[in-house]
C-alpha cells in the first residue's frame, strides 16, 4: 500500500472512529448534530476529494488507490452518503469539473428525462441517501447519448419500502436546476463502476460481520463452554471466513489496473462472487449469534441487511453468471485463453 | 481489519511467455508420443519419460539453486508450468510430489551431501517421491504417528508402517515423519523427527490398495527394522512437526486444488459449447467466476513463498475452497447438461465424468480433510 494511502486510510479511521456508532446508524436524521459533526469533518478534511484531479483541487488518486479506504468504509457501517460523493466528484473531475464541497449522491436509474434549458425533470430511482445529500449526479441516455448531469436536489422524494440498512429514494422531479452537464467520456462505464464500488463495499461489510461473530461467540457461553470452543460453531465462522477471504481475492484485478473498474469480465467475477459469499455470510452469521442477531440494536443486521441490499443491485449475482457464461462462450475462445486473456 | 490477506500478483509478459512455452511444447509432445489427456493427472497418471523430458526443458526444480542441479526460477514462473500442466491433463503423476514438496523440503532442511545427491536427480525427472505423514492409526490427527527410528551405533533402524503413500511403488525416496522420543501426551509435537527413507532398502516392504475406482496408485508402506545410515536424519532430530507444517503448506496451496478435472470441464464446453441452455450458461457463469478466484488465491500464496512468507493458513483456505469447488464441479456439469441428456455424450467425455464422479470424493480427503483445513482456520481466528 502506498504512503499515501496509509495516512488517508488513518485520517478516515479516526473520523469514523469517533463519530460512527450503532446508534448513529439507528437515529439519523439530516438535521441532527451528530449527522453535522461527521459532515463537517469528512467534507473538511477533503475526503471526498480523493479522486479528484490535482488542478482541480482533489489529491489525484487512482480509483484502486481507494478500495482500502471503500473497505473501511463499509466496515464501519458508515451511514451517509460518503463513497457516493468520492465517486460523484470522481466523474465530475474526469469531466474536468470542478468537485462539490458537499454530500452528492448518484444514480443511473432514471425515466421520462426531459431537459429544457438549465432545468431537469424526470423520475429517479433507488437513490442511496439522498435525504442527506444537497445535489444528486445522474447518468442518463438523451438521444442515444449518454450524459452526465448533476443537479440541485428538490422535488418530490419517497423513502422505497424495502428491508435494507441504507435508505434509498425514488425521486420525480419537475424543473430542477443543472448545475453541469457533459457527454460521458466513452472510456467510462459508470454501471461497472457502481457495482464494483458496492463489491468493495460487501467485502467490507463481510469482515466486519466476521469481526462480530468472533467477538460474540468468545464471549458468550452456554452449557458451560464458551461458544468458540463449539466445533459447529468453529466449523459456521471457519466457513465465513473463507467467503470473505474468497471474496477479497475476487477484486484483485482491481487493484492493479483501474480500466478493470469498466471492464465487464473484471466486473462481473467479484459481483458473482461476493453475491455469492454475502448469501452464505448472512445465513451464517445469524445462525452463530441466535436470537441477539435478530435484534435491531445489535448492530449484526445492519450489515447483513447491507449485503442483502447490494446483492441485489444492477441485477442479483444469477443474472451476472449469466452474462459472464455469455459473454465467454461469445468471444469463441476456449476457457483457459478466456480465463488467461 | 483484514484478516486474510492475498495480495494481486500480476502476470507479466515473461510469465504469459512461458505458458505459450508449454502449451507448445506439451501439444508437440503429446503428439509425437501419443500420450492421452487424464483428469487427476497428477494422482493417476504417471509417465517417467515424460517426467524427464519435462527436467529436460528446465521445468523440475524451477526453483532450486543452480548448483544443486535447480533452475533458481521464480514460484511464480513454477505455479504457471504447473498450471498449465494440470489443465493439459499430463501425466506428471511420477515427479508430482518430489518437485512439489520433498525437493524445498531438502533445500531447507537437508545437508550438503542430500542437497548435492537428489536435488540433480529430481530436477531432472529421475527422481521420485512419496509421502510419509498417514499410519493405519494416524490420520487426521498427525502429532500421533507411531513409526519409530531408534539411534544405533552405525544411525537409525527404522521401524512402523505409512499409509495411503500414492505413488510410493514408482518412487525412490519417502520422506518420512517418525517418532524419535517417546509420546509426551502433555506436548505431542515434540520428539518427532524427518528421514530421507530410500524405498530400495531391505526391510521396505510396499503393498498397493486398490481404490473404488480400481486403480492402484495408493499403497501401504511398511518399514521392518529398516537400518539407515546417520545421514537419512533431515533437518534436526525432534523438529519433525515445525518442518513436516511448511512441507504442508506447499502440499495444500497448489492449482491441483482446483484443477484436477478441468480437463472435463473444457472437454464438455467443447462438445456442448452451442447446446448449453440458458440454465446451463448460468452455472457456467458462476463456475468461472469461482474458478478464477481460486486461481488468484493460489498464485497469490506462491508469490507469498517465493518472499519466504508462511502462508499456512491461505493454503488451507485454498485446500478447502478448492475441495468444495471440484465437488461442485459435477453438479455443476449436471446443470449444464440439463438439456443434453448423457446418452448424447461422447465416449471420452462419459468417462471423463465417471472418473471425476467416482474421485472427487478423495480430493476433500487427500492432503488434510476438510475438517482438518477447518480447524486450522479457526485456530488462526484465535477460537480454539
Amino acid at each position: 500500500m502506498k504512503d499515501e494511502v496509509k495516512i488517508i486510510l488513518d485520517i478516515c479511521d479516526k473520523i469514523l472512529l469517533k463519530n460512527v456508532d450503532h446508534h448513529l446508524r439507528l437515529s439519523l436524521e439530516p438535521n441532527s448534530t451528530q449527522f453535522k459533526t461527521l459532515k463537517d469533518e469528512i467534507i473538511s478534511s477533503e475526503l471526498t476529494k480523493l479522486l479528484v484531479k490535482e488542478d482541480l483541487g482533489g489529491a489525484g488518486m487512482r480509483l484502486n488507490d481507494i478500495i482500502p479506504i471503500v473497505q473501511l468504509s463499509a466496515q464501519y457501517g458508515t451511514p451517509i452518503p460518503f463513497i457516493e460523493t468520492i465517486i460523484s466528484n470522481f466523474l465530475l473531475s474526469e469531466l474536468n469539473i470542478k468537485p462539490e464541497n458537499d454530500f452528492i449522491t448518484l444514480t443511473n436509474k432514471t425515466e421520462n428525462i426531459i431537459i429544457k434549458k438549465d432545468k431537469i425533470s424526470g423520475n429517479f430511482k433507488s437513490i442511496p441517501y439522498l435525504n442527506l445529500a444537497e445535489k444528486i449526479l445522474v447518468e442518463t441516455e438523451i438521444n442515444n447519448q449518454k450524459y452526465i448531469i448533476l443537479f440541485k436536489k428538490g422535488g418530490k422524494f419517497r423513502l422505497q419500502k424495502n428491508f435494507l440498512s441504507e435508505p434509498k429514494f425514488d425521486l420525480d422531479a419537475s424543473d430542477l436546476e443543472i448545475i453541469s452537464m457533459m457527454e460521458k467520456p466513452e472510456q467510462i462505464d459508470v454501471q461497472n463502476l457502481l457495482i464494483n464500488i458496492r463489491s468493495i463495499q460487501s467485502f467490507g461489510a463481510m469482515e466486519k460481520i466476521l469481526k462480530l461473530c468472533i467477538e460474540y461467540c468468545s464471549q458468550r457461553k452456554q452449557f458451560g463452554r464458551t461458544l468458540s470452543k463449539f466445533q459447529m460453531i468453529q466449523n459456521h465462522i471457519s466457513e465465513i471466513a473463507l467467503e470473505v477471504a474468497a471474496s477479497g481475492a475476487s477484486l484483485s484485478t482491481l487493484k492493479n489496473n483501474n480500466k478493470n473498474f469498466y471492464n465487464l469480465k473484471s466486473t462481473a467475477i467479484p459481483k458473482i462472487r461476493t453475491g455469492i459469499a454475502s448469501g452464505k455470510v448472512i445465513a451464517l452469521s445469524h445462525q452463530v449469534h441466535g436470537a441477539m442477531g435478530f435484534t435491531k440494536e445489535y448492530e449484526l443486521s445492519y450489515f447483513t441487511k447491507a449485503l442483502n441490499s447490494w446483492r441485489n443491485e444492477f441485477g442479483n449475482e444469477i443474472y451476472w453468471q449469466n452474462i459472464l457464461g455469455k459473454l465467454f462462450l461469445n468471444q469463441n475462445k476456449n476457457l483457459w485463453e478466456f480465463l488467461n486473456h | 481489519m483484514t484478516y486474510f490477506n492475498f495480495p494481486h500478483i500480476e502476470e507479466d509478459d515473461n510469465l504469459k511467455n512461458l505458458r505459450n512455452d508449454v502449451k507448445s511444447f506439451l501439444k508437440t509432445t503429446f503428439n509425437s508420443n501419443n500420450i492421452k489427456p487424464q483428469a487427476d493427472a497428477w494422482m493417476y497418471s504417471a509417465n517417467p519419460e515424460f517426467s524427464k523430458k519435462l527436467g529436460e526443458k528446465g521445468w523440475l526444480g524451477m526453483s532450486f539453486p543452480k548448483k544443486y542441479g535447480g533452475r533458481e526460477k521464480t514460484m511464480l514462473e513454477r505455479y504457471v508450468i504447473t498450471e498449465e500442466l494440470l489443465v493439459a491433463g499430463a501425466p506428471v503423476a511420477a515427479h508430482w510430489i518430489a518437485d512439489r514438496q520433498s525437493g524445498s523440503q531438502i533445500i531447507r532442511y537437508g545437508t550438503e551431501e542430500q542437497k548435492k545427491e537428489i536435488i540433480p536427480k529430481i530436477s531432472s525427472g529421475e527422481c521420485f517421491f512419496a509421502i510419509g505423514m498417514s499410519e493405519p492409526d494416524s490420520g487426521s490427527d498427525l502429532a500421533s504417528v507411531k513409526t519409530f527410528a531408534k539411534k544405533t551405533a552405525d544411525g537409525w533402524e527404522l521401524t512402523g508402517r505409512k499409509i495411503w503413500s500414492t505413488g510410493a511403488h514408482l518412487s525412490h525416496y519417502m520422506i518420512v515423519l517418525a517418532r524419535t522420543e517417546k509420546l509426551d501426551e502433555k506436548n505431542r509435537h515434540s520428539g518427532l523427527s524427518q528421514f530421507l527413507v530410500n524405498l530400495k532398502l531391505p526391510g521396505v516392504e510396499i503393498n498397493p490398495i486398490e481404490d473404488m475406482t480400481h486403480q492402484k496408485h495408493f499403497n501401504e508402506t511398511v518399514f521392518n527394522n529398516v537400518k539407515l545410515n546417520k545421514d537419512a536424519l533431515l533437518g534436526e532430530e525432534g523438529m519433525g512437526w515445525q518442518q513436516v507444517v511448511g512441507e504442508l503448506a506447499l502440499e495444500r496451496s497448489g492449482p491441483e486444488r482446483f484443477l484436477s478435472h478441468y480437463i472435463l470441464l473444457d472437454n464438455f464446453i467443447s462438445e456442448f459449447r452451442y447446446k448449453m441452455s440458458e440454465m446451463g450458461i448460468t452455472s457456467l457463469g458462476k463456475i468461472i467466476s469461482e474458478l478464477q478466484t481460486l486461481r488468484m488465491m493460489s498464485f497469490s500464496i506462491a508469490w507469498m513463498i517465493q518472499e519466504k512468507k508462511s502462508p499456512d493458513v491461505q493454503a488451507a483456505f485454498v485446500k478447502e475452497a478448492g475441495n468444495v469447488f471440484e465437488k461442485k464441479l459435477i453438479e455443476t456439469i449436471r446443470e449444464m447438461s440439463n438439456l443434453i441428456p448423457f446418452e448424447e455424450w461422447s465416449s471420452s467425455l462419459k468417462s471423463l465424468f465417471q472418473d471425476a464422479t467416482l474421485r472427487i470424493p478423495a480430493n476433500s480427503l487427500r492432503g488434510g480433510t476438510s475438517e482438518i483445513m477447518r480447524g486450522i482456520i479457526s485456530k488462526q481466528l484465535g477460537l480454539r
